[in-house]
């Protein structure tokens, strides 16, 4: 019995991303006849390149938000750890130094997080954005208004590398994408993610151990924002105190997108992928149309709902 | 006996007074805009050194969430109560700051105005650079080594903000002034780094030449650089802000010059304005500094790191 009703849950899954993928295309075929500039082996893999930054930091974000969670340190997150393996690289000389800052400053904050929402009990949201502004306040005094920047070659790969001619963050957003769904899908603790959000009670009842479960969605989260500021740190050459501020909304806003459910429970790793590549569209379609600076708020909030409406109104046709 | 000492004080600093004309220790109070631009930072620096050299004390009001306009407003409600002797105030938005103003002025605190004009409110001076020259100048360099021709796109800052409008203006006049250029494209970048780089990047899938860049600020050129790279892509840039990262890049070859908005001198020449009118001294009501470019020519002035840079004496620029 409960074998089935999995199965009708994971089935409803693929159709609700079977629909948002269809915006997905809707926007690209509407962008192919708009321009010629768009539909070219180089724009898409411009777009792909570009949509991978913004997934890498929503993609553990989008396990807190399965538990009815939210963690709005990640831009903040992203910036600290961005800002500290670009200080241990330029005294070090070290890229793997580098890379074990930035990954454990990151796993460290969603650490914090974790033990603030379980220990202490916090509301996420609360301990998040606590957490966000002491992140900033730290970055802040010790970056002041300086810039580091002039990394390593072998460095630089992540973010700025060809592999066969495609883009290196690209393969690290596809391992991303099969590794977190192979998480969430086929592993237990996956499992228990889900149903952490969906009812916490009755999870506790049916002996998840909700706590931990919770520690692992922060933990995960946090490492993902240390991994993803190393790619970034890679792709722009240089970290400033305000590097991560502005990535935190779009980050949430892919992973809503994307057909995660706020109230938990709901999504998936690969609908964020598709959150993602729809914000990443909007901005490309502006860019390679030159739309007037004046109209692009506009056109991007127009897009964004109108994008989820469509998919809502696809969903309930098919129901019908 | 206190009676006397009164006396004897008064006529200790009178005699002071009468050959430095000085009266230490006043304490000024510095509101900038956020932590993170390296061109407060600047400011900031020579706000500290001016005080430093006319022996009077800096606080410094920063609001934590950068450019937050209703924490200026707290901030500037704390100040009020705490009563300093003067205020360098450089407003995070124009407009808003006027109420605010309003309650410097209502608690008799002298107050100057430094890089951003505030609407309205009674001010000892203004001190700044002019964006529009200051751009114009950087787009006519831009414009100069690309012989009079070319394909040239803009990458804008915020929109809406007035210090962005005039550096568009200022690139645009630099652009009308050469037939031989052309306007591709002109696209916000908010001043972010990353978000310049991909706007530059789905630039380049549209645009197969593109000859010179123009942005609004040096961390979007900077933005602009990694997106040309990672294309094999040449064009000319410029900036605007003379930061140490555009010095280094136009040490490098890879941006062409930058508009130098002089913070250093602004927090300068701002914070010895409010001393020079506590202490009864002359203040012009404009300082405004005339556009300077970093380039290749003049680097070896920007050479020196702005935490050793002194200001220089009020009679070099104040004639």
């Amino acid at each position: 019995m409960s074998n089935l009703i999995e199965e009708l849950k994971n089935s409803s899954q693929l159709k609700n991303l079977f629909f948002r993928l269809l915006v997905v295309l809707i926007i690209c075929i509407a962008l192919s006849f708009l321009t010629e500039a768009f539909f070219t082996t180089n724009n898409l893999l411009n777009v792909l390149r570009q949509a991978s930054l913004l997934f890498l930091l929503a993609s553990g974000l989008t396990l807190v938000v399965l538990t009815a969670g939210i963690d709005l340190s990640v831009g903040a997150n992203l910036g600290m750890s961005a800002c500290l393996a670009a200080l241990v690289m330029t005294n070090t000389g070290s890229t793997l130094l580098g890379f074990m800052a930035g990954i454990g400053c990151g796993t460290l904050i969603g650490f914090g997080n974790g033990l603030l929402v379980t220990a202490l009990r916090l509301p996420s949201f609360i301990a998040t954005y606590g957490m966000l502004w002491i992140l900033h306040g730290i970055t802040y005094y010790f970056m002041g208004g300086t810039t580091l920047g002039g990394f390593d070659k072998s460095f630089r790969f992540i973010g700025t590398g060809y592999l066969y001619g495609i883009p290196v963050p690209i393969y690290i957003m596809t391992i991303f994408i099969i590794a977190g769904s192979i998480f969430t899908k086929y592993s237990i603790y996956g499992q228990q993610v889900y149903a952490v959000g969906a009812n916490p009670v009755s999870a506790r009842l049916s002996g998840v151990p909700v706590n931990r479960r919770l520690m692992l969605v922060y933990v995960l989260s946090g490492l993902t924002a240390g991994l993803a500021s190393l790619v970034f740190l890679a792709r722009l050459n240089s970290a400033e105190g305000d590097i991560g501020e502005t990535l935190t909304l779009p980050a949430i806003a892919a992973v809503l997108i994307g057909g995660t459910s706020l109230f938990g429970g709901v999504g998936s790793i690969l609908g964020t992928l598709i959150g993602a590549l729809i914000l990443t569209l909007v901005l490309n379609g502006m860019n390679i149309l030159t739309i007037n600076g004046n109209y692009q708020a506009l056109v991007t909030g127009v897009i964004i709902i109108l994008s989820v409406f469509l998919d809502l109104f696809f969903r309930k046709k098919s129901n019908t | 006996m206190k009676n006397h000492h009164i006396v004897f004080a008064t006529a200790f600093s009178l005699a002071l007074a009468s050959t430095q004309a000085i009266a230490d220790g006043e304490k000024i109070a510095i509101f900038t805009k956020n932590q993170t631009n390296p061109y407060f930072q600047a400011f900031r620096l020579g706000s500290d050194s001016a005080a430093k050299q006319m022996n009077a004390s800096t606080i410094h009001y920063v609001p934590t969430k950068p450019d937050s306009i209703p924490e200026q407003l707290g901030e500037i409600d704390d100040v009020v109560v705490k009563k300093p002797n003067g205020i360098v105030l450089i407003p995070v938005d124009y407009k808003a700051i006027v109420p605010g103003v309003k309650k410097i002025n209502d608690a008799g605190i002298p107050v100057v105005n430094a890089t951003d004009r505030a609407e309205s409110g009674n001010f000892v001076n203004w001190v700044g650079a002019d964006d529009y020259s200051t751009a114009l100048a950087a787009g006519q360099a831009l414009v100069k080594a690309l012989g009079g021709k070319g394909n040239v796109v803009i990458i804008e800052g915020v929109r809406g903000v007035i210090g962005n409008t005039n550096r568009i203006n200022g690139f645009k006049k630099a652009i009308e002034e050469a037939p031989g250029i052309k306007l591709l494209a002109s696209q916000p970048g908010n001043y972010q780094r990353l978000q310049a780089l991909q706007v530059m990047e789905n630039l380049i899938q549209t645009y197969p030449k593109i000859d010179g860049v123009m942005a609004a600020n040096d961390a979007m050129a900077g933005g602009v650089i990694e997106a040309l790279e990672g294309s094999n892509r040449k064009s000319l840039i410029v900036g605007i802000n003379g930061s140490k990262e555009a010095v280094e890049a136009i040490k490098a070859g890879k941006m062409l010059a930058s508009g130098d908005a002089a913070p250093f001198l602004q927090g300068c020449f701002s914070t010895m304005s409010i001393l020079r009118s506590i202490r009864n001294m002359p203040v012009p009501k404009e300082i405004i500094f005339p556009p300077m470019l970093v380039e290749k020519s003049t680097l070896a002035n920007y050479d020196i790191a702005p935490e050793k840079q002194t200001c220089p004496a009020w009679n070099t620029i104040v004639k």
